[in-house]
């Protein structure tokens, strides 16, 4: 049975919008501002009215007042209670559910071990940076041993550096609690960071659900096309294990190279705006650089996309039309690829 | 020179305020102020002002309270036609509201009160009634500003966290609204202590019964008894920058928003 099913959930712009999550399952929420993904978060804390159904373990909930639902919900602008110290804030909802003092003192005090709030413990939300911020609400929303919880941007308000490491922790404490999590971002890396499965919300349905991989190189429709950036795809025929934590991989007579994660790579997707295209031999070693010729420019308003022929690859970069004006670019010329390690996308093949 | 004008005017504000106050010591012998100020009637008028001025407060608050919580999270029937109503207060002539409240009293309702043994009309009651009437409006307008500034989300927070509706209410929304509300007391105490135009209306003018500290004034005024008056006022002002300084210390209700 689904920990969560919605069925036919309509409101503003939500139209029999319909969703499962199993048990103990992270699934993100994915697509553009207005998309209703806040309002669906809001649907399934019952804090708003709706049509449809929410089942909670086959339980229908539609009846069920928020307070009696049982999900945890970490607010998008965290909601930290202004009059209450971090500890306070952390204890709240044990102690409106008259959780034991010795038992309520324990549990507020693993989640400020496991989020490393512990120098807060006194202090007010007005004396917290955004980080911390971030993490004593995470606390608070964890501490009420609920099953179920809500995050709305969990990581939004972070630097990337705090906000990817912050998502491997979050991800690693909900797996360890067992917490069923149905989070909202717009980041689609960092999604694929956290969840288990992504859903692309496009005009108030889930255009598509499914792993990471799936939506990456099996969009099911051009709305997931163009919000994954319509990647490039390479089959990679070999996968060589560097002494340096790399793999080099070759796909179709390019050789890349990839942070090794103990998995043999099969395909490789890389975003278009990842891509670099230079007229001139950049600086510096020559990881990931290409030489390759343009067989086809297309202007779109202020951003132009640039095919270009690379080994036997026919990638596509994302540049700003006044870019490729200032360049001068033509059909056939010969051009520098670079492609950004970083940001590279390898999926193992099933 | 907009600026030079802008301060003209301020100060001018200032003077013809300060003029006023300091018009009242061209009142002032010495000997005559103290008889004044420790004398029974003046004693009677203080006291009264301020025991009705205080159970009023009180009362304006016990109702204010819910009714504003009520106007400024819910939507519900005839919401907007009682919101206009807390104004009624504010924009007609207290002694009209004293009319309404005299005219209610010869309704059946009004007669039923009257001969369950509570006598309004020329009593201490009366005087509660006619401050409560005036006061009620104001004091829930106040509060009503200082919740419509709690932001949701902290309630919704809660609720999130297993508090129901009542627990949210006194667990986050009273806690937040504290200062404001205490700020709110204030002035509804200043408000209730000075008030005069419904209280003469309703309660009369008798000396050592109904005389509250404005009707003092009036009836010193009316006797031409200009340095009875002169003392009145200065307690009145005295009491006024008191309460001043209390909301501006209890005042700071966005101080956690």
């Amino acid at each position: 049975m689904p920990r969560i099913e919605l069925r036919n959930i309509s409101k503003f712009v939500l139209k029999n919008l319909n969703l499962t999550v199993e048990e103990g399952e992270i699934v993100a929420l994915i697509g553009p501002n207005g998309a209703g993904k806040s309002t669906l978060l809001n649907i399934i804390a019952g804090l708003i009215d709706y049509e449809g159904e929410v089942y909670f373990d086959g339980v229908n909930m539609n009846r069920t007042p928020p307070h009696r639902r049982g999900v945890g919900y970490l607010f998008q602008d965290l909601a930290l209670f202004p009059h209450l110290n971090v500890f306070d804030n952390i204890s709240y909802g044990l102690k409106i559910k008259r959780v034991d003092g010795a038992i309520r003192e324990k549990r507020v005090n693993e989640m400020i071990d496991a989020l490393r709030i512990g120098k807060l413990k006194d202090r007010y939300p007005a004396n917290l940076s955004g980080g911390e911020k971030q993490r004593v609400a995470i606390a608070r929303t964890l501490a009420p041993f609920y099953n179920i919880v809500l995050l709305d941007e969990p990581t939004a308000s972070l630097d990337g550096q705090t906000g990817k490491y912050l998502r491997f922790e979050l991800r690693s404490l909900l797996k360890k609690l067992g917490i069923t999590a149905i989070l909202v971002t717009h980041d689609l890396m960092g999604a694929e960071e956290i969840a288990d499965r992504i859903a692309i919300i496009h005009q108030g349905r889930v255009e598509q659900i499914g792993r990471p991989e799936d939506i990456f190189f099996n969009p099911a429709s051009q709305a997931v096309k163009e919000f994954t950036g319509t990647p490039n795809i390479l089959n990679c025929e070999s996968c060589l294990v560097l002494t340096s934590g790399l793999v080099e991989t070759v796909c179709n007579g390019m050789k890349i190279i990839l942070p090794y994660e103990g998995a043999s790579i099969k395909k490789i997707a890389i975003p278009p705006h990842d891509i670099y295209i230079s007229d001139k031999k950049p600086p510096g070693p020559a990881l990931n650089r290409y030489t390759g010729e343009i067989f086809e420019i297309i202007p779109i308003g202020s951003i132009s996309r640039i095919g270009v022929l690379v080994g036997g690859n026919r990638l596509y970069a994302e540049m700003l039309t006044d870019t490729v004006d200032e360049m001068g670019l033509k059909l056939g010329q010969s051009v520098h690829v670079i492609v950004k390690l970083r940001r590279l996308k390898h999926f193992e093949a099933e | 020179m907009f600026r030079r004008l802008t301060i003209f005017f301020c100060l001018l504000t200032f003077f013809i305020y300060g003029g006023l106050i300091a018009s009242l010591f061209y009142f002032y012998s010495g000997g005559l102020f103290l008889g004044i100020l420790t004398s029974d009637r003046l004693l009677f008028s203080l006291r009264l002002s301020v025991i009705t001025a205080t159970i009023v407060s009180i009362v304006s608050l016990f109702f204010a309270i819910p009714a504003a919580y009520g106007l400024s999270r819910y939507r519900f029937f005839g919401r907007q036609l009682i919101d206009t109503m807390l104004e009624l207060p504010m924009i007609i002539s207290p002694v009209a509201l004293g009319a309404l409240i005299l005219i209610s009293l010869n309704t059946p309702f009004g007669t039923f009160i009257q001969k369950r043994g509570i006598e309004i009309i020329f009593t201490f009651y009366g005087i509660l009634v006619a401050q409560f009437v005036t006061t009620l409006g104001i004091t829930t307008r106040l509060i009503k500003t200082v919740m419509d500034e709690i932001p949701v989300r902290y309630e919704e927070a809660a609720k999130t966290l297993g508090a129901s509706p009542l627990k949210v209410f006194f667990t986050i929304t009273l806690p937040l609204s504290k200062k404001g509300i205490i700020a709110s007391g204030i002035l509804t105490w200043a408000k209730a202590l000075g008030e005069f135009g419904a209280t003469i209306t309703v309660a009369g003018s008798m000396a050592m019964k109904t005389e509250t500290l404005p009707i003092a004034i009036f009836m010193r005024l009316a006797g031409a008894d200009i340095e009875g008056a002169a003392v009145h006022v200065l307690i009145l002002i005295g009491i006024g920058i008191l309460i001043l300084y209390g909301v501006r210390v209890f005042g700071l209700w966005r101080g956690y928003t």
